[in-house]
């Protein structure tokens, strides 16, 4: 068991959950503001592509959009906490809350490659596997790497 | 400077420990992050326009044309693989690009991927008509850009623990020679880790999901790119336990490497603008021909690759000079 000095990359992991916490919050306020703006945004000098996005967007309704904001937010908050419990070292808050931030992600992400349209960035593209680069990381190295380091 | 004190077994446990170890330091676990990050952002960035290209053909009509769809990667291809091969200046590319606007649609030269009429040059057409087109460009593009993210991962090899004064208690149980050329190797077989993942994802999701090319053709390409890719890194992990080895400073050390790596290449452009000669200045690094790992010729291959092997050679001969001789 290693109770001491934190690893270097066990820092960096934490900081690294912080930054993206916090680019997180800064789409969820993004989201809201787009699905707020959609129906005034002029459409003539898009092509068809973007077009079709837009339709996307405005056709997408309520339920998705809270989905996609629950989501977001608890993505945020699992990265906000297991960065904390990271530095701290702690077995629940670092390790336990860390899995869940992975596996939650993991499978977001796959819910949301089947729920949405291409427009909306649905189906399985490179996108979907750069986007599941970090949560598996973080299950990986949390769970080997790690695993001696989140004991308290 | 002995040699006769390197120990092999040495050498392999601390190389083995060291990349074992590489992700527990925050160094390695960045370059980690930033290696797979760049290198399937670009494959994301090459594979994404004709994955929608196919997506508007089977809606118009009905299925996918192949062919069309390669004639137009070779098509748009081109000029960007004459430009990075140094084939074609930026003069010479925009001179050929106002001459086809000027000729017409009609009349402009198009690329035959039957070989037949319009055959590029030599490299271009091995690179975009015999090799999987999009591999080829992805492979040019990570030749590029992964010597500058190589940094990220070895330029902590000794210098913490130089800092720290803890290589002292090392060297009470082996010589300062294993210790460095150790870390060198497992700092090299991380980075081959890394590079293996990056190639066979990407490898993969064309075989699988694109489904463009013959596997058998991807297969062999993405060996040949993975071995050029991991070759090449070697020379830049040796110049980075280099600056390891004679500098005390960790963070000196990063911005030594960076300022060496992409300063030898930033001064030959510049440089080579005013005054000619200037341009050598890139043969100090692998930059001069590094593309070469990619011709077709097995010569110009084969020798790009021993070269790799001579500058790795004297960058660690010269790190190893100075941490033999240095005080820790």
């Amino acid at each position: 068991m290693n109770e001491g000095k934190r690893p270097g990359g066990l820092t960096a992991l934490a900081i690294i959950n912080f930054i993206l916490a916090g680019l997180s919050s800064l789409s969820l306020f993004g989201m809201v503001a787009l699905f707020g703006l959609i129906d005034t945004m002029p459409t003539e000098k898009m092509d068809e592509a973007q077009r079709a996005q837009m339709e996307a967007v405005q056709n997408m309704g309520m339920p998705t959009l809270v989905l996609i904001v629950v989501l977001t937010l608890l993505s945020g908050v699992l990265l906000l906490l297991s960065g904390i419990g990271y530095l701290k070292q702690k077995k629940v808050l670092g390790r336990l809350v860390g899995n869940i931030y992975a596996l939650s992600a993991i499978v977001g992400s796959l819910v949301s490659g089947l729920l949405f349209k291409p427009e909306l960035g649905g189906g399985f593209h490179f996108g979907t596997i750069i986007g599941l680069i970090y949560p598996i990381l973080t299950l990986a190295l949390i769970n080997t790497t790690f695993k001696d380091d989140l004991t308290n | 400077m002995n040699l006769r004190t390197l120990n092999a077994r040495h050498i392999w446990l601390i190389s083995l420990h060291w990349s074992r170890h590489a992700v527990r330091s925050g160094a390695g676990l960045v370059y980690l992050l930033i290696a797979l990050v760049f290198g399937l952002s670009v494959a994301h960035m090459v594979i994404m326009p004709v994955e929608q290209l196919m997506t508007v053909q089977e809606r118009q009509t009905g299925k996918r044309d192949l062919e069309a769809v390669k004639s137009t990667i070779i098509n748009v291809g081109r000029p960007v693989t004459r430009f990075v091969l140094g084939l074609k200046s930026m003069e010479d590319l925009a001179r050929e690009s106002a001459v086809e606007e000027r000729a017409g649609p009609a009349n402009a030269p198009t690329a035959d991927p039957a070989g037949n009429g319009g055959r590029l040059d030599p490299w271009t057409s091995f690179l975009l008509e015999d090799r999987p087109a999009l591999l080829s460009i992805i492979f040019l593009v990570l030749v590029f850009g992964m010597p500058f993210a190589i940094s990220f991962l070895a330029f902590n090899q000794v210098t913490g623990d130089i800092q720290s004064h803890g290589l002292r208690y090392l060297l009470l149980r082996t010589e300062r020679g294993n210790i460095y050329f150790g870390r060198f190797l497992g700092t090299a077989a991380f980075s081959t880790a890394v590079m293996a993942v990056i190639v066979a994802t990407i490898t993969l999701y064309l075989g699988l999901r694109v489904r463009m090319y013959p596997a058998a053709a991807l297969a062999v390409w993405a060996t040949h790119g993975f071995l050029a890719l991991a070759l090449l890194m070697l020379p830049y992990i040796a110049v980075c336990s280099m600056v390891s080895a004679s500098v005390d400073s960790p963070f000196l050390s990063l911005v030594v490497a960076k300022l060496i790596i992409g300063g030898v290449l930033l001064f030959a452009i510049m440089g080579g603008l005013k005054w000619e000669a200037a341009k050598l200045v890139k043969y100090a690094l692998p930059w001069g021909w590094q593309n070469h790992l990619l011709h077709p010729d097995p010569s110009h291959w084969l020798a790009a690759g021993l070269a790799c092997l001579l500058y790795t050679a004297v960058f660690l001969m010269l790190g190893y000079t100075r941490f033999e001789t240095r005080d820790l």
